[in-house]
């Protein structure tokens, strides 16, 4: 913390007493909530919420797990899997991993992403099923073991 | 006080122009190009609408597609607006108003991204100065406030990461498979790589945490390697995107403000200048861009007059 200055001072622009009083007290203020929202805060204080990005512990033989869309189109039977990105249907894929409880209870709401769907790429057959599949990579000792596991948590049909 | 006058050691609102440029240029990339999650929430149900704290408190409505509209072209006009370096306060707010607000619309859908929390702080200090021109060599307490509050930022980034870590990771993280996850779920061909030799994904996770607990320092070592500390922390994003394709955009912008900016501007003005010169004066020699290349630049600054290297030891600005 150098401080020295080699220029007079009349070559400053200083800030009155006042001005300097508001200013500490705004950063101190706000290092405090930066400092609470990490240390009790959820996402929801954003934006001072806590800086979590990558830091839940992955088991290193446990396994990752991506959720993953599949959709029913026109009379084919067989399920596709679909682009869950916001450019398709207005939600990313961990906006849609973080409400699956709401969902299994409500399947309704995945009917929600197939008219969003229908209103940002209405050049695009309309789905008339949807589905959210876990999908799950196993991991052994750090490395994917080649094997992944799918399960289907909710669905929802067109009536 | 020592403190004090750390707190507040002025800087020449030259800095503060240069740096508005940057942060008023990525907000228009950003709202543009990058961050779009914000954009799309507008065609979602308000069955996913999950206000956060900000939202509620201020009565703030789920997405539609006007409103998503408005936030985002509004944010890139006040931004044209605010590049201009006219009414500095007013084009300011106006940005960091219609910024974050995109912003909460973005993270009020169940995920919120941690990179741009930061950023908000630089939109709200930056108007909090007044007028700035890149010609305008004073320095100035208030500047100086507002650059320490963003590097304050940027690094409280870092350190808070690492007790975030600790907080929902535990001490186990560096030992756990979360840079593994991370690749799996959106790894790169660089990433794809490393998930063939698995300690170099492990060792990166105790390289982070000890590169975060250790980042405050860059407020007590000297300029030559406080810059070299920026320079370290920019290599490291880089890798950090080649293995998992996340970079911190605004993070980075963030990041500019420990670095004497209006330096870098002179002597890429005096060498453009020396190159104009030379070619000018056809097979003659380039003049060297030293004294001979004041004349050219016309910024009018007596620094433009001191080689480089003389500057940074001349040069009162904050250290």
């Amino acid at each position: 913390m150098i401080a020295e200055r080699d220029v007079p001072p009349n070559d400053v622009i200083r800030l009155p007493r006042t001005g300097r009083a508001w200013r500490a007290l705004l950063l101190l203020a706000v290092s405090a909530l930066f400092v609470a929202g990490t240390w009790v805060g959820q996402d929801d204080w954003w934006p001072f919420s806590p800086w979590r990005m990558f830091s839940t512990s992955t088991s290193p033989s446990g396994s990752v797990t991506a959720m993953r869309i599949d959709v029913l189109i026109g009379d084919d039977p067989t399920w596709r899997p679909a682009p869950l990105a916001p450019s398709a249907v207005g939600l990313n894929r961990a906006e849609v991993e973080g409400r699956i409880p709401q969902i299994t209870s409500n399947p309704a709401m995945l009917g929600t992403l197939a008219r969003s769907h229908s209103q940002l790429r209405p050049d695009e057959p309309a789905w008339r099923a949807v589905r959210v599949v876990k999908h799950e990579v196993l991991l052994q000792n750090r490395a994917p073991t080649g094997a992944v596991r799918d399960t289907t948590l909710a669905q929802w049909s067109a009536p | 006080m020592r403190f004090w006058s750390w707190l507040f050691s002025p800087v020449p609102l030259a800095r503060v122009a240069l740096l508005r440029r940057a942060v008023y240029l990525f907000v228009i990339i950003d709202v543009v190009y990058l961050h779009t999650s914000g954009y799309y929430h507008g065609w979602s149900d308000p069955v996913w609408y999950q206000p956060l704290w900000m939202g509620k408190l201020l009565h703030l409505p789920a997405a539609s597609v006007p409103l998503v509209e408005l936030l985002r072209w509004g944010s890139a006009l006040t931004a044209v607006l605010a590049l201009t370096g006219r009414l500095p306060r007013l084009t300011g707010w106006a940005v960091a108003i219609a910024w974050i607000w995109y912003q909460y619309v973005a993270f009020s859908y169940g995920k919120v991204d941690h990179d741009r929390g930061d950023f908000v702080i630089a939109l709200l200090v930056l108007p909090m100065i007044g007028a700035a021109t890149v010609s305008d060599r004073r320095l100035s307490e208030a500047a100086g406030w507002a650059m320490r509050a963003i590097q304050l930022t940027a690094i409280a980034t870092y350190f808070l990461s690492a007790m975030a870590k600790l907080r929902f990771g535990g001490p186990e993280w560096v030992n756990s498979a979360t840079m593994l996850r991370a690749v799996v779920r959106r790894g790169s061909w660089f990433g794809e790589q490393l998930l063939h030799v698995p300690w170099t994904l492990h060792w990166f996770q105790w390289v982070l945490v000890g590169l975060e607990l250790l980042s405050p320092l860059i407020f007590f070592v000297a300029e030559r390697w406080r810059r070299r500390m920026v320079a370290g922390w920019y290599l490291f994003h880089l890798i950090t995107f080649m293995m998992i394709t996340i970079a911190f955009w605004p993070h980075l912008v963030m990041m500019l403000a420990f670095l004497p900016l209006e330096e870098y501007y002179d002597s890429w003005r005096a060498r453009r200048a020396a190159r104009r010169a030379g070619r000018a004066q056809g097979a003659e020699p380039a003049p060297t861009e030293t004294s001979q290349s004041t004349g050219a630049a016309g910024g009018g600054t007596a620094h433009a007059a001191v080689p480089p290297g003389r500057r940074l030891r001349l040069r009162a600005t904050q250290r």
